[in-house]
Parts: C-alpha cells; structure tokens; sequence
C-alpha cells in the first residue's frame, strides 16, 4: 500500500518535470548561404530580394556571395567550400559549370550541408531541390515566340554563354529542336560568348557582320541578351533582326519599346530566391515531406503588344528594386 | 504488520481519503482549469482583434493624413498651372525638392496629349510608347481628383518604378486640362511596412475595388508566391473579422477608396498566449495535485500510525493478556483519548484476571480442605479398625508401626497449612499411606520407590501421590487376583519435575480415564485426580498437570509434571 503511493508520488513528480521539460526548445538562428552566378545583373539582384524576404520571413541568417564573373565555375567551388567551413546548414546554389562544380557540391552535401539547387543545376545526385525554370520549355517558347511572329523562312543566330551551363544549354537545346520542328527555320550560327554584356554586344556584333543573312537572333540570358540588343542597335538593325531575348533588364525593356528588342522570356527571379530559401529551411526544420524535387517557377514571353499589361508589369519590374 | 493485518483485503481508510480528497482535487481543478482556458482564449481573440483594429486605424489615419498632404499638394500644383512659365517651373522643382516621394508632374491637353513634364533630372521619352499615369476616358468621367492602380511609371527611359498617380482637373481656360502627380510608395511603405501586428501581422492597402495598392510584401504578391483573397475583402464593411487562423480588420481611409486592411494570426496572437497558459495551468494543477497528496497524506499519516498502533496493541494484548504492558500511543487528541481509554482498560481487565485466579486458587484450597475433612474420618475409622484388629490379634509391634504411618500421615497432610512442602515429605506421605493400605489390603500388592535424590529437596503441593495412589489401588489391583506392584518414580526432566505412579493393574478403558480427569469431588469422598490435576494447573499453568495412559489387563501410568521450585517460590499464590 505504502509503496503505491509513493509510486503515485514519483508519477506526478515525473509528469511535472515532462510537463515543464516541453516548454523550452528554442533553436538558434540557421545559416543559409546563397552562392550565385553573379552578383550584379538585375536578375540575380531580384533572386537576392526574394532570398532575403524568406530569410526574413523564416528567420534565417543568409549569407550571399557570387564570383565576379559567370565563368568562374572554381571560385563558386571555394565559396561553397567556405560556406560548408562556416557552418551554413543548406546551401542555395546555382551551377556556373555543370560537371565542374560537382565535385565541390557533394563534398559540401557529404558533410551534412543540405543543397537547393536554383536557377541552374549541377551534376550531383545530393541535391535535395531544384528550384527555377523548365529551362527546356523555356528554350521551347523562345523559338515559338519567334516562329509566331516572324513570316518566312527564319535564319537563326543563337547568342549563349558558357557552353558548361546547364541552363543556357537546356534553353539551346529548347529552342533548337523547335526551331528545326518547324521546317521553315535554319540555326546559322551559334555563339558562346562571355554571360557579360559588353563581350556578348561585340561578339553578337561580329555575328552579325559574318552572317549577314540572320534575321533572328535568340539570347538566352540578361547580359547576352543586353549585349545583343545593344550589338542590333549599333547595327541599326532593329526593323531587320527579331530578337529574343531572356529576363528583364532597363536596357532589352527600353529596347522592347524602341524596337531592337522583340520578345523577352521572363522568368521568375524572385521566386527562384523566395522558394531556394524557402526549400532550405524546410530542410534544415526536417519537413523534408514537404520539399518537392523540382520546382518549375513560371515563365512568360512578353512583347511590344503585353508589355504594359497588368502582368507584364508584375512580371517585368521589380517592385523593392531600391531596397538592393 | 501483523500476520492477521497482512491477511485483511480492504484498503486502509488512508487510501481511501487520500484518493477521495485526490480525486475531487482533481476534478475541481480540471473544471476550473477548462472554465478558465476557455474564458482565457476568448478574451485573448478579443483582445487580439481589438489590438488589430487599433493598428489598422492608426494606419488609416496616417495614410489619411498623407492623402491629405497630396490633395494640398495638388492644390499647390494646380495653382501653380496658373503662373507664368518661369514662376511656375522654379515652383515646381521646388516642390519635387520637397517631396521626394513625387517622381514625376504632368500635364495634359484637353486631348489627352502629354503637354509638360516636371521630373528631377530626367525627361520623358521624345516617343512614349504607352502613358500608364493618364487614362483620358477615366479622366474625362472624374470630376474631382482621383487614384490610379499601383502601375510602373512608363514615360521615361531605363526608369521603371513602382507609383500611383493622382490626377485632377483644371479650370478650363488654361493651356492644360488635366495635371497628375506620380507617386512613389516611399513614404506609405514607410507607414505600413513599419505595422505589425504580432510577430508576423501586417497590415496592406487595397483600393474600393479590391486591387492591392500597397502590401508590404508586394514582390511576394507580384512573383505569384502569395495572395490576399481581396475579392473577398472588398465585399466586406468595416470592422474586425476572426476565423480559426486569421484576424482581418478593415478600415477605410478617409478621403479615399483606400482601405487599410490588417491581418494577423490567431494562432500567433491567440493560441500562443493560450498554450503558455494551459502549460502554466497543468503545471499548476500537477504542482496542486502533489500538494494535495502530499498533504493529505501527511494529514492521514498522522492519525492512521497512531490508530495503527493502538490496533497492534490491541492484537498484542489479545494473544497474551497476562504478559501485555501498554505503552501509550501519542498522536492527535482523540487519539490520546482513545489509548488512555484502552489502557484503563488493559489494567481492569489484568486485575480483574488477577483477582479470577486468586479467587479460583483460595477455591481449590478450600475445597481441598473441605475434601480433607471428609476422608479422614472414613480413612480413620477404616485404618483405626484394622489397628484395634491388629492389637485383639496381638500383633503388636505391627499395630504400633500402623499408629506411627498414621501419624506421619496425618502430620504431612496438615503440614502447617502449607500448601506446597518439600518432595521428600511428599514421599513419606505416599509412603505411609501405602504401608496402612498394604496391610489393610493384606499384603495383596508390593510397591517400590524410585527417587532421584537431587529431586528430594526441591517443593511440590502437598497431596498429590496420594489421590493417584488410591486410584491405582481401588481401579486397579484391588479388583486383581494376582499380586499387584505400584511403582514411585520422581525424576528430573530438564526445568521440570517428573511424578509417575504405575501399576500392573487390569487397566482402565478411555471412557473412565474421561470420567476420572472430569468427575469433581462430590461424586465421592476423597481427593479426586481432577482434584490434583486443576491445582497443578492453577498453580503452574496449563502446560502442568497430569497425564494417564493405560492399557486393559497390563497396567496404568500416571505422570505428573510440574516445575522445578524452591522453597518460597509460589508462597505467595
């Protein structure tokens, strides 16, 4: 009887202590480390934005860094070394080089660091998500913008960064096969300049004056597409050449307005930071159920005739652009 | 405990009262506890919902004021439309100096045309491809100045932000019909980003027909990663809105379409507060709950060892009355009263035991002389009898031998009024007897003693032997044809004195062994064995007295048995 109800005793004793052990439990701030292609162009800076609302909203501590140029596949290796070294639980991280940047990945990922892979992906099975656009779809929908608008016979030009890319090949490979699906088009030429706008206006520019007869040049990112849209206006070719080029920038938008520039593929940059942020922290919390493998963030096409839709608007102009 | 306590199946009355006191503690406190919970969340939604209302009026008010601020402005702007060219530019630049937040003034022909434009440092497109800040056919229905929709600024080159316009008539008359003021959201971002509500509330602006005009999080809305159900919204009045998970306060601007909506989380501002609450109170419940066991535990400790105690007394005093010693319990009042009583009690009822034997001892002697004054005569006579006989014979010296046995007889069985006397004198009484019976029985038996000497000196009651002798000689030899034997045996048995008196008599069946042990006194003269047996006991205890076997046609043997004592040891008895 007697030790019963000590028993009883010890019981309540223990449910008081499990009772008070569930208040405590507060976790301390995670890292997360955004290593970009770059630093600078407008659609990265709009990545950034969308990291640092979600770092915001979830509390994060977001670290982000990028080489000074969309080649510098070994830089990205050491900052995603550095990264790992500092202490950052997951990693959102767009591959300048596909194959190259492998190896730094899964070291990184073998050391516990979760990877979200943004924008453009790597050769690593230890990514946990991809997060950007369907790079193929929206190589797809550049040549079709292209074959919608432009009669005749087409003489393509395409203007691509890093042939390492996975993006930019994606995208190529997109834009390719519509392009010969079509029976009416001709891929002339196609260029890997430096992803650097000033490089990208001289070697569209040496394009053009090679290939004379190209009328439709497709550039698959910001500074190739700024670079082409500025080699077509030198060239005073704007009536001649349809241009499409991809995201949104000053320059290919005052062009869209003034003619050098006929189609811009707009993807979702914010999104891409939002969401890469977003997955992280998911992963870091352990609700990896609720993590999808891929995420295709949208894409729209806008030319002259949607430029100041609604949507357009939302999609083309950053609204917290002064806050980068 | 006890072995009769451990063998008992109901709880103790501890258990019980600590359960019962447990129990309603318990359910009290979860009654309360859930009243109270319950009260606690109510007041918590209402006092979240107040604190949302109160955040989003504030806003209200400050983006009134800013509106207010613009409509001067606007005055300002259209007044200055009536100044000279030079007067008019020098005004208006001092004005964009001023309000930062103004991108750009312009100004419209009857038309709809693009007449002038004030911006710092930048000018409008030589060919503006669409003017997003004027709508000529909504200018034309407005009377009065009105809000566009949240829109990029369209007119100039690499210059795209985020503004509403405010566009107003002018007097007719002038150059330009309508003038517009492009807004950026600098400073309302300034008075709804810094709200919240909460920790993660916030409050946005919508317009009469539900567009977001500001949202503190409008790249979210505008990458498609989020939404307000503004269609919603814009259907409802004003007021205060709570659903499981969202509060929506709503109020309008004045001097607007505006409304300033403020969402916040129930779960945040509500469900926090009341899960904290429901830890603290099953905390407080549990610490209570212990408080109670502990202390009603204690409580009933307090009461139940001393009555425990009493109980085992109580079996003590049960199994062995004489030997108990009470040792008073302490305790609460009741329970002192309750062992004072029980000790008046155990010392009644040990006297009263005291005074039963004394009086049952004083019995048996007085019957005992009773029982003496009644065999002797008869004895007497018989023994005086066969002496005159002896003497008519001439058979002297054997008559004297008879008168000198008898003496000695009668001397041990007076033996001053002692009850208990030596075992030797005890021998030589047997002894005598046996001489006077043998003779009056003629010579029919033979007897012979069998004395440990270290026995002679210790005590016995007197009259023992003799009963069981005269019982051996009339049940069983003197029915024999045969001459009889009676053997005497005293010898020591560890503490204990050991008597046998046997014979090889005809025996006796158990129904006369039954009836010897039970008969009293009046059935017969003389001292029955029942006699002898009963003082032994009263003398010695229960585990004394006597003992008979027989056997038909073979024999009998009494033993007797009794302790071992000096002289003095039972004179008080």
């Amino acid at each position: 009887m007697r030790r019963n109800r000590y028993a009883a005793l010890l019981l309540a004793f223990l449910f008081g202590v499990g009772l008070s052990g569930c208040g405590g439990g507060s976790t301390e701030r995670q890292t997360v480390a955004l290593v970009a292609k770059s630093t600078r162009t407008e659609f990265w800076l709009s990545v950034f934005a969308g990291a640092e609302a979600a770092a915001t909203e979830y509390n994060l501590d977001l670290t982000i860094v990028g080489p000074e140029t969309e080649e510098d596949y070994e830089t990205q290796n050491r900052m995603v070394a550095d990264a790992a070294a500092a202490g950052a639980g997951a990693i959102v991280f767009s591959a300048i080089d596909y194959e190259n940047n492998a190896a730094a990945v899964d070291a990184a990922a073998q050391q516990g660091v979760k990877i979200v892979a943004i924008d453009s992906s790597v050769a690593s099975d230890l990514v946990s998500a991809y997060i950007g656009t369907d790079n193929y779809a929206a190589g797809q929908m550049a040549a079709q913008a292209a074959l919608d608008r432009v009669e005749g016979p087409l003489k393509v030009g395409l203007v691509n960064y890093d042939v390492n890319s996975a993006n930019g090949q994606e995208r190529e490979r997109g834009a390719t096969d519509v392009f010969l699906q079509s029976g009416r088009a001709e891929i002339v030429t196609v260029i890997n300049t430096l992803a650097e706008a000033e490089r990208a206006r001289a070697d569209t520019a040496a394009l053009l004056a090679r290939n004379p007869e190209v009328n439709v040049l497709v550039a698959f990112n910001e500074p190739t597409s700024v670079g082409a849209a500025r080699a077509v206006e030198a060239a005073g070719k704007g009536e001649d050449v349809f241009l499409v080029g991809f995201d949104s920038n000053v320059v290919t938008i005052d062009g869209l307005q003034e003619g050098t520039v006929d189609v811009l593929i707009v993807q979702n940059p914010y999104a891409m930071g939002y969401l890469g942020v977003e997955s992280a922290y998911r992963l870091l919390s352990g609700q990896d159920g609720e993590v999808e493998q891929t995420v295709d963030t949208s894409t729209k096409a806008v030319d002259r005739n949607n430029l100041f839709t609604v949507d357009s608007q939302k999609a083309l102009f950053a609204f917290e652009k002064g806050r980068n | 405990m006890s072995k009769r306590g451990a063998g008992r199946k109901g709880m103790r009355i501890t258990t019980i009262l600590v359960a019962i006191v447990v129990g309603v503690v318990a359910v009290i406190l979860c009654c309360c506890i859930l009243l109270f919970l319950d009260r606690y969340r109510d007041a918590m939604v209402q006092s979240a919902r107040t604190s949302s209302s109160q955040a989003v009026s504030q806003v209200s008010t400050t983006v009134a004021n800013y509106l207010g601020d613009m409509d001067q402005a606007m005055e300002l702007v259209e007044q200055s439309m009536l100044e000279s060219e030079d007067s008019r530019d020098k005004l208006l630049t001092a004005f964009l100096n001023f309000r930062p937040d103004v991108v750009a003034v312009t100004s419209y022909s009857p038309s709809g045309v693009l007449l002038d434009c004030w911006s710092l440092g930048r000018q409008p497109r030589e060919q503006i491809y669409q003017n997003l800040s004027f709508d000529l056919e909504k200018a034309r229905t407005a009377s009065s100045p009105y809000m566009t929709a949240p829109h990029v600024e369209s007119i100039f080159e690499s210059y795209y932000p985020w503004v509403v316009t405010m566009t107003a008539p002018l007097k007719e008359g002038g150059r330009a019909a309508w003038v517009s003021l492009d807004l950026s959201f600098s400073s309302i971002s300034s008075y709804i980003n810094n709200i919240g509500i909460g920790q993660r509330g916030y409050c946005f602006l919508m317009d009469g027909a539900g567009n977001i005009v500001y949202h503190p999080q409008q790249q979210l809305l505008y990458s498609g990663l989020k939404s307000e159900n503004t269609a919603v919204l814009a259907g409802l009045e004003d007021g205060s809105y709570a659903d499981d998970t969202v509060i929506y306060s709503l109020t309008g601007v004045a001097g607007s379409d505006w409304r300033v909506v403020g969402v916040s989380y129930v779960d945040e501002l509500v469900n926090r507060n009341v899960r904290d609450m429901i830890r603290l109170s099953l905390l407080l419940a549990v610490a209570v709950l212990a408080a109670a066991v502990l202390t009603s535990w204690l409580l009933f400790r307090l009461l139940s060892r001393p009555l425990r105690g009493l109980a085992s007394a109580m079996e003590d005093f049960e199994t062995d009355a004489d030997h108990f010693t009470y040792r008073p319990v302490g305790g609460t009042r009741e329970v002192q009263e309750l062992s004072d009583s029980f000790e008046h009690m155990v010392l009644r009822i040990q006297r009263l035991m005291t005074t039963v034997r004394e009086e049952e001892i004083n019995l048996r002697k007085t019957e005992l002389k009773a029982l003496q004054a009644q065999i002797n005569p008869h004895f007497l006579y018989n023994t005086l009898d066969s002496i005159a006989w002896m003497c008519e014979q001439g058979r002297n010296a054997e008559a004297v031998k008879m008168v000198h046995a008898l003496a000695r007889l009668f001397r041990i069985s007076i033996s001053k009024g002692h009850e208990l006397i030596p075992i030797a004198k005890e021998i030589e009484h047997a002894e005598s007897y046996l001489q006077i019976q043998k003779y009056r029985y003629k010579n029919q038996f033979t007897y012979t003693f069998d004395v440990d000497p270290a026995c002679l000196g210790y005590y016995c009651n007197k009259i023992t032997l003799q009963p069981i002798i005269e019982n051996a000689i009339n049940h069983g030899l003197d029915l024999m044809v045969d001459e009889g034997h009676i053997w005497v045996q005293v010898m020591q048995e560890g503490e204990d004195i050991l008597f046998r008196v046997l014979d090889n008599g005809v025996g006796m069946s158990q129904e006369q062994l039954q009836s010897i042990l039970q008969r009293g006194p009046k059935d017969r003269t003389g001292i029955g064995i029942k006699n002898v047996n009963d003082r032994l006991k009263i003398y010695f205890g229960k585990q004394y007295g006597l003992s008979i076997t027989s056997e038909p046609d073979v024999g009998t043997c009494v033993e007797i048995r009794m302790p071992r004592i000096q002289e003095g040891d039972y004179e008080a008895k």
